[in-house]
């Protein structure tokens, strides 16, 4: 991390030794790669060689001035480097994983989101980081789409409208905080009580990718939905990116705390129920960021280190799991438990790899988890949060059960002797040694913490391996299999799926169509028919009234005056013969005529 | 992988003896800095982990029984 460090790749061009530059040049050339057959030597190199090249970065690198902003693309701390490692690795892994894939599209994209998430992690200012955001939403819904389904092209729209939402929350944000500071836009932590609307926007963008409850919807619709390695990809950068920013900007909000813990228990809760196999992991995913998030609000330096502890060991164990329900799918087609089960001979390696998922995700000793979830729960404890320590550790119970038995029991055994797929095998080589050296990261992590703990943004007072700690964790671990033993009938998976939030934008919005054509409408074509049936005929009424006393009224006077003065001008005109007598006669008459009418009256 | 199988039975006594175990251990657990009540009882995990159990299946399937719970092709409606 110093500047004297410099890689040979920063001699070459500066801009080369930032790990994004590196993907999004690997993505550029996949179509290439593929067509000179160099396609598999790029998935191992580059990912491998961005996970050195981050060992190499100055403290501050790519500042960038553009129309009055100060851009800084690289700015690396301990918090950082933390994230930059776990997300290089796990590009290795997930490329390692993803190598028996032809489709160029596929690469192409998962590399483009990885870039996006490196660069948001290296982002030094929030304009920045927006344009790295954006491209992790875009690239990760290409993982989505090239699943190629009806039901994956329809999931990805819907997560891509999410998150496009997010992006301007995030956006509308950056703009009021460009304002309130005066055009300072640099990504610092902000403190509570100094927090704005654009703050509060910026955090709520953040609170999406993060899945934090009532906005988490997106994460099991889409998840799911996926490629098989574009999963892989998705479950570990776009929640645990949100996590890193919350991390970096708002440690200390309480809001975080609370909905930390309710995330924790809620995606528990649904993976209890659950039956398609990767819908479970993806519910996971929302329990295990809310201990994140939680441990991010509760804010102190150890919760801080919990949750940043907990996100490196989360992306491995959850890559893990997500790579066995996606073994699992590719070699047999079927993710819902009530379809699978009796694999345990045909499957062994991915039975074996999936339970060390499963362990470690419910922190057994000896496995990343342990390490890492406990001190999340210690430093609620230690803050007098007992609420929270309550709930995370209730949360802890319910993730043994749904991930740590449930699911590899219904995959692999269910209580059926017979293999629910009779062609079912191991997948592939390289599947399972993507498997394999996350498999080994879970037990590394767990036997050896300090290679952990070194890397966390605070200094670590925290020891995972006590007496009492093993004890609580045994008794938890043993009396929630002894629950799982005596509900096993109850628990049993059934071939249907549960409503979330999302029904608001999928169901709800349908229903407001319905509504809006339906009753709506039939009030409209109502008030319509009441319109012309009165309404028009009254106007018509009126107007011909209106013409009719035009005509008859209006034109009979102008008319009839015009005609009345022609007329009298011809009588006129006819009166006036020039004979003397003739004047003389009507003269008399009128006299005559004047004489009568005086008289009678 | 068979071979085990077919021995469940051991599996079952092991597993009740582990929990024995875990309860026993408790009694000699040291506890340092306790941080509620709770840890200053012994067994208090068990129970809390038992019940907890216990309480989100029955809670869970409930709800998902009474309400949450939907055909597959629920959204395929239109």
């Amino acid at each position: 991390m110093t500047s004297s460090m410099l890689s040979p790749l920063a001699q070459l061009h500066p801009w080369l030794m930032h790990p994004a530059t590196l993907f999004i040049l690997g993505a550029l050339l996949m179509p290439v790669l593929c067509r000179i057959n160099l396609k598999n030597a790029a998935l191992v190199i580059i990912p491998l060689v961005a996970f050195f090249q981050i060992n190499m970065l100055p403290e501050t690198f790519g500042q960038v001035s553009w129309m009055g902003f100060d851009m800084v693309f690289g700015r690396v701390d301990k918090l950082t480097y933390v994230f930059l490692h776990v997300f290089t690795l796990m590009a290795v892994i997930g490329s390692l994983f993803a190598l028996k894939v032809e489709d160029w599209g596929q690469h192409t994209a998962a590399w483009l989101y990885v870039a996006g998430s490196l660069g948001v992690t290296l982002a030094g200012d929030y304009l920045t980081l927006f344009i790295f955001w954006e491209l992790m939403a875009v690239a990760s819904t290409f993982l989505i789409w090239y699943r190629k389904k009806k039901k994956s092209i329809e999931a990805g729209f819907r997560y891509l409208l999410v998150h496009v939402l997010g992006g301007l929350i995030l956006l509308a944000g950056i703009f009021l905080k460009y304002r309130a500071t005066g055009g300072d836009l640099t990504f610092v932590q902000i403190l509570p009580t100094d927090a704005g609307l654009g703050d509060y926007l910026i955090m709520i963008g953040f609170m999406l990718n993060a899945a934090v409850p009532p906005i988490h919807a997106w994460l099991p619709d889409a998840y799911p939905e996926a490629t098989v390695t574009g999963a892989v990809f998705m479950c570990a950068f776009t929640t645990k990116t949100a996590v890193y920013v919350l991390a970096r900007g708002f440690p200390g909000f309480e809001a975080l705390a609370i909905l930390g813990a309710i995330m924790a228990l809620y995606g528990v809760a649904y993976a209890v129920i659950e039956n398609d196999a990767r819908r479970i992991l993806a519910y996971h995913i929302v329990s295990q960021v809310g201990y994140m998030v939680c441990g991010i609000g509760i804010g102190t330096a150890m919760a801080v280190n919990g949750a940043v502890a907990h996100a490196y060991a989360h992306i491995l164990y959850k890559a893990l799991l997500f790579m066995g329900a996606g073994a699992v799918l590719e070699m047999t087609g079927r993710s819902k438990l009530n379809e699978l089960g009796g694999l345990y001979a045909k499957m062994p390696l991915a039975l074996i790899f999936t339970v060390i998922g499963g362990i470690a995700i419910s922190g057994f000793p000896l496995t990343s988890g342990f390490v890492s979830k406990s001190m999340i729960i210690a430093a609620a404890g230690e803050a007098h949060r007992t609420g929270l320590l309550l709930m995370l550790t209730l949360a802890a119970v319910g993730t043994f059960l749904s991930v740590g038995i449930k699911l590899p029991y219904y995959i692999w055994f269910g209580g059926k002797s017979e293999p629910s797929v009779p062609h079912a095998q191991d997948p592939p080589a390289c599947m399972l040694w993507a498997m394999g050296i996350a498999a080994f990261m879970c037990f590394f992590l767990g036997v050896y913490p300090e290679f952990l703990y070194r890397m966390l943004p605070f200094a670590v007072d925290y020891q995972p391996y006590t007496a009492y700690h093993l004890s609580e964790t045994l008794q938890l671990l043993g009396f929630t299999g002894l629950g799982f033993y005596l509900m096993v009938k109850k628990l049993g998976p059934e071939p249907k799926m549960n409503l979330d939030l999302d029904w608001f934008y999928r169901k709800g919005s349908l229903k407001f169509m319905a509504f809006a054509s339906g009753p709506l409408s039939k009030v409209n074509d109502w008030v319509g028919e009441v319109y012309r049936s009165i309404g028009l005929t009254w106007t018509m009424l009126t107007a011909r009234a209106l013409s009719w006393f035009d005509k008859e009224g209006i034109d009979y006077v102008v008319d009839g005056t015009a005609k009345g003065v022609v007329d009298t001008g011809d009588r006129l005109r006819q009166a006036q013969t020039g004979k003397i007598q003739h004047y003389i006669g009507a003269a008399a008459l009128l006299l005559f005529g004047i004489m009568i009418v005086v008289i009678l009256l | 992988m068979t071979w085990l199988r077919e021995r469940a039975e051991w599996f079952k006594w092991a597993f009740f003896a582990f929990l024995a175990g875990a309860v026993a251990y408790d009694f000699m657990a040291e506890r340092h800095d306790p941080h509620f009540f709770g840890d200053t009882l012994i067994g208090f995990w068990s129970v809390f982990a038992l019940f907890g159990c216990l309480g989100m299946i029955v809670i869970c399937k409930g709800i998902s029984h009474a309400w949450l719970m939907k055909q597959e092709d629920y959204y395929d409606d239109k």
